[in-house]
């Protein structure tokens, strides 16, 4: 599914050079929920921009979905984006003047699909993530959880193979972030391959799978074995309860 | 076409845009009715005056002496001003035509009291009137030797003179105006000899303009201007010998306001072309403004919706959907004030035309004006809204 082969990232300014990525290489299953956890600033976010193809990576190469993707152009990766890939942020990232239905719109209008077919895949996600009475607020209106939910809802409108989430939890306080993480977890049980950055080890410790970097580095597995890929683990009820 | 998400996105965010598209509505209003205003100064400057006015100069010369006969003096100085080389034709003339100084006058198609009179403007010429002014002679013929009346009062009579086509349909409508006569406001009358096409007269924003009869003339005074005509291109080669001509005859005179006529045409003209050049100032500095204004507007959009465009782009948008995304937001706010601007263009012609004469706008004005608006737009857009497009998809989780 997502196949990362000594893959390094550089940021280069006037004055300093950045290895935010190094040697990196990783391969993660259809269907597995991963955890990438380690402390501020040694490359999470990196990887995931990489891996989502918000940013092209210095060397190395990179397979998502059997693709090559360095190779491909601008226009290309934004397809991909658009079909193979949901986004979820720490800070939400809903676009503040538009209510939810038409946030979780904004990617269904790029994908082309007629208004009949947009509207039915809103509604359906948004019942998804149990928001549907919700549908013509504004994201101020709503509370962090709520707000993620709907960043959700975008995410899964488009029926994408593969999530990636960045900190989504990072922005809500416990109850909330539990809540997200059932959905995620159910979500994946549903067979949605997911990647979760985080870097707080206790959320980790619940998701099937972890990977660990250090300084741009992936470390050794800090679990021995993953459970089986989609087990379910009684967080799903979690997610109603928001 | 994301009609639907902008507009309603735009109505949480209204003040900008308002701003915007009531500053195009009243550029586009104001700068439609300015260029129509310019476009008919233009045409009055530009308009024909039947006359040759680019190879034509003029100077007063006033004798100083009690002894000075007109008749000699006059012809004496024309016979002077003839030699010059590159010299087509010569006149006296009371007044300069256009220079805004003239003899007014009415006449009428008939002697009784109670007949309508027509305001005109008269010049007291010399034999080769028609030539030196360059006028078109349509009817009749020109002054002859004969036709010259070299007065001894201001009073005496005028057998004979020429008018201009309008003169003529004014005061007599059938058409029949050749070899008819006209009288003057004492009932004498003076036969109309010939017509020319066309000829302006002193003042131009007159509405009788065109009303001019000349009359060959020369009345017992030491002051007159002498019209001279010269082969094209000639005037200020002939300009700067016509003193020594002139004080050749007599050196005891002053000689005064030697120019060309198209100098004194542009003195006549001034106030037009002032309006219209005013006016153009006022119609580019509006534009500037606009177009500065939907610039600041776009780019305060695009600084404001930084992690938006971010976040669209990773979710899917091309870079040509977020650039299609501002130009279309952009035109919606421009066609709201094309649409607000077009009423009130019509407002403001409308009470130009009841408070001020104007006349109904040119329908041309407003289409072009609604299409140069649209161009500005985008134009002023364009910058903006490329920079959004050049926003990476990183900015999406690289931004709080
Ligand atoms: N655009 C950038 N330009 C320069 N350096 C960057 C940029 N983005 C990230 N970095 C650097 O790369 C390293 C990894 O950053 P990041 O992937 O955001 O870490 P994490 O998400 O684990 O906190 C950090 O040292 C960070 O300062
Ligand atoms: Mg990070």
């Amino acid at each position: 599914m997502l196949e990362m082969h000594s893959v390094s990232k550089v940021y280069r300014t006037d004055t300093v050079e950045t290895h935010a990525l190094r040697d990196f290489s990783l391969q993660v299953e259809e269907g597995e929920f991963v955890a990438v956890t380690g402390p501020s600033g040694s490359g999470k976010t990196t990887f995931l921009n990489i891996a989502g193809l918000l940013e092209e990576l210095s060397d190395g190469a990179y397979h998502l979905d059997g693709e090559e993707i360095g190779s491909l152009g601008d226009d290309a990766r934004s397809r991909i984006r658009n079909e193979k890939i949901g986004f979820i942020f720490q800070s939400f990232n809903l676009i503040p003047d538009l209510d939810v239905f038409d946030n979780v719109d904004v990617p269904l209008r790029y994908r082309g699909f007629n208004a009949a077919e947009r509207s039915r895949r809103i509604d359906e996600s948004l019942e998804r993530v149990g928001l549907t009475s919700r549908r013509r607020h504004l994201p101020s209106q709503l509370s962090g959880g709520q707000q993620q939910r709907v960043a959700i809802a975008r995410a899964l409108a488009g029926a994408p193979r593969f999530l990636l989430a960045d900190e989504p939890t990072g922005n809500l306080d416990s109850e909330m972030a539990e809540a997200v993480l059932g959905l995620l977890n159910e979500i994946n049980a549903a067979g949605t391959t997911i990647v979760m950055v985080t870097h707080d080890p206790d959320l980790a410790r619940r998701v099937p799978r972890n990977v660990h970097v250090l300084d741009g580095r992936l470390q050794a597995p800090a679990q021995p074995e993953a459970p089986p890929i989609g087990a379910p683990n009684g967080l799903g009820a979690a997610a109603m309860s928001l | 076409m994301e009609f639907g998400p902008i507009w309603r996105a735009a109505r949480r965010n209204k003040t900008g845009p308002v701003l915007i598209a009531v500053q195009i509505a009243l550029t586009l209003a104001v700068v439609v009715n300015a260029v129509f205003i310019i476009q008919q100064r233009i045409e009055k400057i530009t308009r024909d005056n039947g006359m040759d006015v680019d190879n034509i100069l003029s100077v007063n010369s006033a004798v100083i002496g009690q002894d000075f006969k007109a008749e000699l003096g006059v012809r004496e100085d024309l016979r002077a001003l003839r030699t010059i080389p590159g010299v087509i034709a010569v006149s006296a003339s009371q007044h300069v035509p256009l220079s805004g100084s003239g003899w007014g006058t009415e006449f009428a198609a008939s002697p009784e009291s109670g007949a309508p009179r027509v305001n005109g403007v008269q010049y007291m010429m010399t034999t080769d009137a028609i030539q030196t002014l360059g006028v078109e002679l349509v009817a009749g013929r020109e002054f002859a030797e004969e036709d010259m009346v070299y007065a001894e009062n201001f009073s005496d009579p005028q057998p004979s003179l020429i008018i201009t086509q309008a003169y003529a349909d004014e005061l007599f409508p059938d058409g029949d105006a050749l070899g008819q006569p006209l009288y003057d406001g004492l009932g004498r009358p003076s036969t109309i000899i010939g017509i020319v096409r066309r000829m302006h007269g002193a003042w131009v924003g007159w509405d009788k303009l065109s009303h001019v009869a000349l009359l060959p003339r020369v009345m017992p005074s030491n002051s007159t201007h002498y019209l001279i005509r010269t082969e094209p291109g000639l005037v200020n080669q002939t300009l700067a010998q016509v003193e020594a001509a002139l004080f050749g005859v007599n050196d005891q005179r002053v000689l005064q306001e030697l120019r060309p006529m198209t100098e004194t045409k542009d003195r006549s003209y001034q106030g037009d072309r002032g309006m219209a050049v005013l006016l153009g100032v006022v119609t580019l500095l509006m534009v500037s403004v606009t177009g500065v204004g939907i610039i600041g507007l776009a780019s305060f959009a695009v600084r404001q919706r930084f992690k938006q465009i971010g976040t669209r782009r990773a979710v899917g948008a091309r870079r040509r959907d977020i650039l299609r995304y501002f130009l279309l937001e952009n035109w919606m706010i421009t066609t709201a004030g094309v649409v607000l601007g077009t009423l009130a263009a019509l407002g403001i012609n409308y009470w130009l035309m009841t408070a001020y004469d104007l006349e109904r706008l040119d329908p041309l004005l407003l289409p072009v004006g609604i299409l140069v608006i649209w161009a500005l737009g985008l134009l002023a857009v364009a910058g903006p809204a490329r920079r959004a497009a050049g926003i990476s998809p990183a900015i999406a989780t690289r931004t709080i």
